[in-house]
């Protein structure tokens, strides 16, 4: 952390700004980003020693259930005016060619790629930043009308990584190379390797990526042969049939279920689903830690909510019933069942 | 041949005789080295096959291939230059951005064609841009460009965009060399038009080593290439045309955001139907009243696209000049109901839209107060401070259809921290869920916002904004409006700084990040 002479640094203010993130007053989180430069800090320093961390701990509270999804976005909307702010204050002439920054369509956690966004605009390129959840339509027709050097593409969860590389491929169709990044692509980048993309695994990573033109049309082969078993494409046709099968089955388990309100009925259809997607992106990049990963974090949430695990491990068995005939898949479910909780499953079996 | 079990040679067939001489009867197979199943011989590609007999003795089949040999070369030949004419097709089939467009194509020329290409465009304005790729160690050319003056291009680039295609190659690779863009004379290199709509619209200089001649067969290839090069940049100029045209257009059709106003924090968010096309048949917006207040306004118009697009174009105007002369909110929508039904009606559209229009006046105590007039529209959603949603008892009939429409009319009154939300149809009618048939609804709507008392306006608009795409989980969508203006209390608390924070508008406007 950057120590200035007038005694401010990012770590002494860190609490107030929290504080400030949870009271939602944008104006004292703007004040304290302020105070900062004024004391000398670097924009940068600002943004990735004070904004990203508060905002990974505002993701961490609301996956405790400490603070609702209203709480979240809220804070979330002031991190992004006091990155605005920052952004504001700080006058770097763009002396290299034009990056354009998108999340992925359905994607609403922008601040990540914001926070890229200014990165390379610190470095000096010139940034288009199009925001949250971009449709590709969007993003082709954009590129069509302005010549990119290159497309950051940042998605957040792996279950869209089937419509990243769809996206990825629209940008190489319009020969502009795309660089990604975020969770979605697994925390050490293996999944981006797998589609034959160029990633990073932070912004500064990705300004020398960025830099390095012959390593960004350099793409790997995307290795995606295992797509001919066909398990993604009747995985995902069977979508909403696999959902009513698996809610029927929990009806019966579970009597209380029949009893839902529409929220929670809506909430539960939500989660079924979510964990067919993640099976089905786990089978389009074929590895099944992307499941098993999705299975730990969900038991997680699901906890803290006060759900019980052994309601995920019955839906896998189920799933695991209804899938017989999709090999794949059904060793990803064993998997994801094996990596919950020891007392989970003794009790189910 | 017949050779004995010690290799003498006993037979030779009077082809054999012809295929290799050296070969005679009584002698060995020693001078023909060490007997590979193909070999040249005398100009000739042969193949050897040998075959045991009887009594250690051993049969050699000689068969002179050179014609089908040569038939198959050329076959890979032809074979490879059409898949690279297929890789070019792909690579520029799509309409590219042009100078994406021109550095895709003398990428596209090394190392099948040259070593370094350039691509020179005609000169616009006097001044000549062009494209370089030069081969470098690896696979990936790297590219660079530049820009002449007109009068600066070597003679035979002026005769080439002329439409001819100089055949003195010699002071070709000089000039290109002159004008910085060969290394040095070593080099054969030649020069091709790229056929425009009419004259050609730039020149292909490919250039390789001196050893490599250019001939026809090279020279076939290269025209080709530049056959689909020139279309793809001429497509590629042609939609960058069109697209200035429809950005231009299509600027003064989006939602423009709310002006801003004291005591009001507003949120929007808009996305249309058409992703591509980044306009729709929704739209909302705001005026300032001389008073202080504000009248603002969210509706959809019958209708998709382009031309619903156009419509809300009409009815902004109409009302940012109808709110000069009338403030009530009912008057000032049945003023704008007779002069849609007028402009209608003389072009015989049949065009009609659903609105909610209102006027917000801010009170001393931070409050404010408002009074809505609808139009057909759904009914405006309030965010109490208690966390509760209540929607606001207002109904009303179509703008544009009848000429004295009943128009409904409800007052309310907004505590600092409440929030108003107006939304259009694609909201509501969002479909998703378990089969993606399902209606997003009030009642969904409702839970979502219950509890997010504490949220800015902003965040407010683009929480139904998500709320409503996770909903729809990618399915197509009809457009979707969202505008939101919340009491932010009696003052802001005065700054401890100077700077002030930013004004930002919503939605943020692209490229608003950059310079």
């Amino acid at each position: 952390m950057t120590a200035t002479t007038t005694g401010i640094s990012t770590a002494a203010v860190y609490p107030h700004y929290l504080h400030c993130l949870a009271e939602a007053d944008e104006q004292a989180a703007v004040e304290v980003a302020h105070d900062l430069l004024d004391a000398g800090v670097p924009a940068d320093r600002v943004l990735l020693d004070l904004v990203a961390p508060a905002q990974a701990e505002v993701g961490e509270r609301w996956a405790r259930n400490e603070w609702s999804v209203a709480q979240e976005h809220a804070a979330t909307h002031i991190s992004e005016r006091v990155v605005a702010a920052v952004a504001a204050c700080t006058d770097v002439r763009a002396t290299h060619g034009r990056i354009v920054v998108a999340c992925m369509d359905g994607e609403w956690h922008a601040l990540p790629a914001r926070l890229v966004a200014e990165m390379l605009r610190l470095r000096g390129w010139q940034v288009t930043f199009l925001g949250a959840s971009v449709p590709a339509a969007h993003l082709v027709s954009y590129l069509h009308r302005y010549d990119a050097h290159a497309v950051a593409l940042a998605c957040a969860l792996p279950m869209r990584l089937p419509q990243a590389h769809r996206m990825i491929e629209a940008c190489r169709r319009s020969d502009v190379p795309v660089v990604v990044g975020g969770r979605g692509f697994g925390l050490d980048g293996r999944w981006a390797r797998r589609l034959g993309v160029p990633w990073a695994p932070n912004g500064p990573a990705a300004a020398d990526l960025l830099a390095d033109e012959r390593a960004l049309r350099a793409g790997a082969p995307t290795s995606l042969a295992h797509l001919a078993d066909d398990e993604y494409a009747a995985l995902v046709s069977r979508r909403g049939e696999l959902i009513d099968s698996a809610l029927a089955d929990l009806v019966q388990r579970v009597p209380a279920a029949g009893d839902y309100s529409p929220a929670q009925l809506d909430s539960t259809v939500s989660d079924l689903g979510y964990i067919l997607d993640f099976l089905a992106a786990a089978l389009y990049v074929d590895d099944g830690t992307l499941f098993t990963e999705f299975v730990e974090w969900l038991v997680t949430i699901l906890d803290s909510r006060g759900v019980p695990a052994a309601a995920v491990e019955a839906t896998l068995g189920h799933y695991v019933r209804v899938l017989h005939d999709f090999p794949r898949a059904t060793g990803y479910l064993q998997q994801g069942r094996a990596a919950l909780p020891v007392s989970v499953r003794r009790i189910s079996s | 041949m017949v050779c004995g079990p010690d290799g003498t040679v006993m037979h030779v067939s009077p082809v054999a005789q012809r295929l290799l001489p050296e070969v005679v009867v009584g002698g060995t197979l020693d001078g023909l080295g060490s007997l590979d199943p193909e070999m040249t011989r005398h100009g000739r590609r042969l193949r050897l096959r040998r075959a045991s007999l009887s009594a250690g003795r051993s049969c050699w089949y000689v068969e002179d291939v050179s014609d089908s040999v040569e038939r198959a070369d050329a076959l890979v030949a032809e074979r490879s230059r059409s898949a690279f004419l297929a890789v070019v097709g792909e690579k520029l089939g799509n309409p590219l951005h042009p100078d994406r467009a021109a550095a895709a194509v003398v990428r596209l020329a090394v190392p099948t064609l040259a070593e370094v290409a350039v691509l020179v465009l005609a000169p616009r304005s006097g001044r000549a841009r062009w494209w370089r790729a030069r081969r470098v160690d690896d696979e990936s050319p790297t590219v660079d460009r530049g820009v002449l003056i007109a009068a600066e291009l070597p003679p035979a680039v002026v005769e080439s965009l002329r439409g001819g295609e100089p055949h003195a190659v010699d002071w070709l690779v000089e000039q290109a060399v002159d004008a910085g863009w060969l290394p040095g004379a070593d080099l054969s290199a030649r020069l091709v038009p790229l056929p425009g709509r009419d004259a050609p619209m730039g020149v292909l200089l490919v250039a390789r080593q001196a050893t490599r001649w250019y001939v026809e067969e090279d020279l076939d290839l290269i025209r080709a290439f530049a056959a689909r090069a020139g279309a793809a940049l001429t497509t590629a100029l042609l939609y960058r045309d069109q697209t200035e045209m429809a950005d231009t257009l299509q600027a003064s059709l989006l939602p423009a955001a709310p002006a801003p106003a004291p005591g009001v924090q507003w949120g929007t968010a808009y996305r249309p139907a058409q992703a591509g096309l980044r306009i729709g048949g929704d739209f909302y917006g705001s005026h300032r009243l001389p008073d202080g207040g504000s009248v603002f306004f969210l509706g959809d118009v019958s209708g998709k696209g382009v031309e619903a697009a156009v419509f809300t174009g009409q009815l902004r105007q109409c009302l940012h000049a109808l709110h000069r002369v009338e403030q009530h909110p009912v008057r000032l929508l049945q003023l704008l109901n007779d002069a849609l039904l007028e402009t209608t009606l003389a072009h015989g559209q049949g065009r009609f839209a659903t609105m909610v229009l209102g006027v917000v006046r801010p009170h001393r105590d931070g409050g404010l107060g408002l009074t809505l007039a609808g139009g057909g529209h759904l009914a405006p959603l309030v965010l109490r401070s208690s966390g509760e949603v209540e929607q606001l008892p207002l109904s009303g009939m179509l703008i544009g259809v009848v000429s004295d429409p009943r128009i409904g009319q409800v007052s309310t009154r907004l505590a600092p921290g409440e929030t108003c939300l107006l939304y259009s149809d694609g909201v509501t009618e969002a479909r998703g869920g378990r089969r993606g048939d399902e209606q997003l609804g009030t009642d969904r709507l409702t839970q979502a916002l219950t509890g997010c008392q504490r949220m800015p306006a902003p965040a407010l608009a683009e929480r139904i904004e998500q709320v409503t795409c996770d909903w729809l989980a990618q399915r197509d969508h009809d457009d979707i409006a969202v505008l939101a203006l919340r009491a932010v209390g009696p003052g802001d608390r005065p700054h401890r700084h100077l700077h002030a924070v930013p004004a930002m508008s919503e939605p943020e406007p692209e490229g608003s990040t950059g310079p």
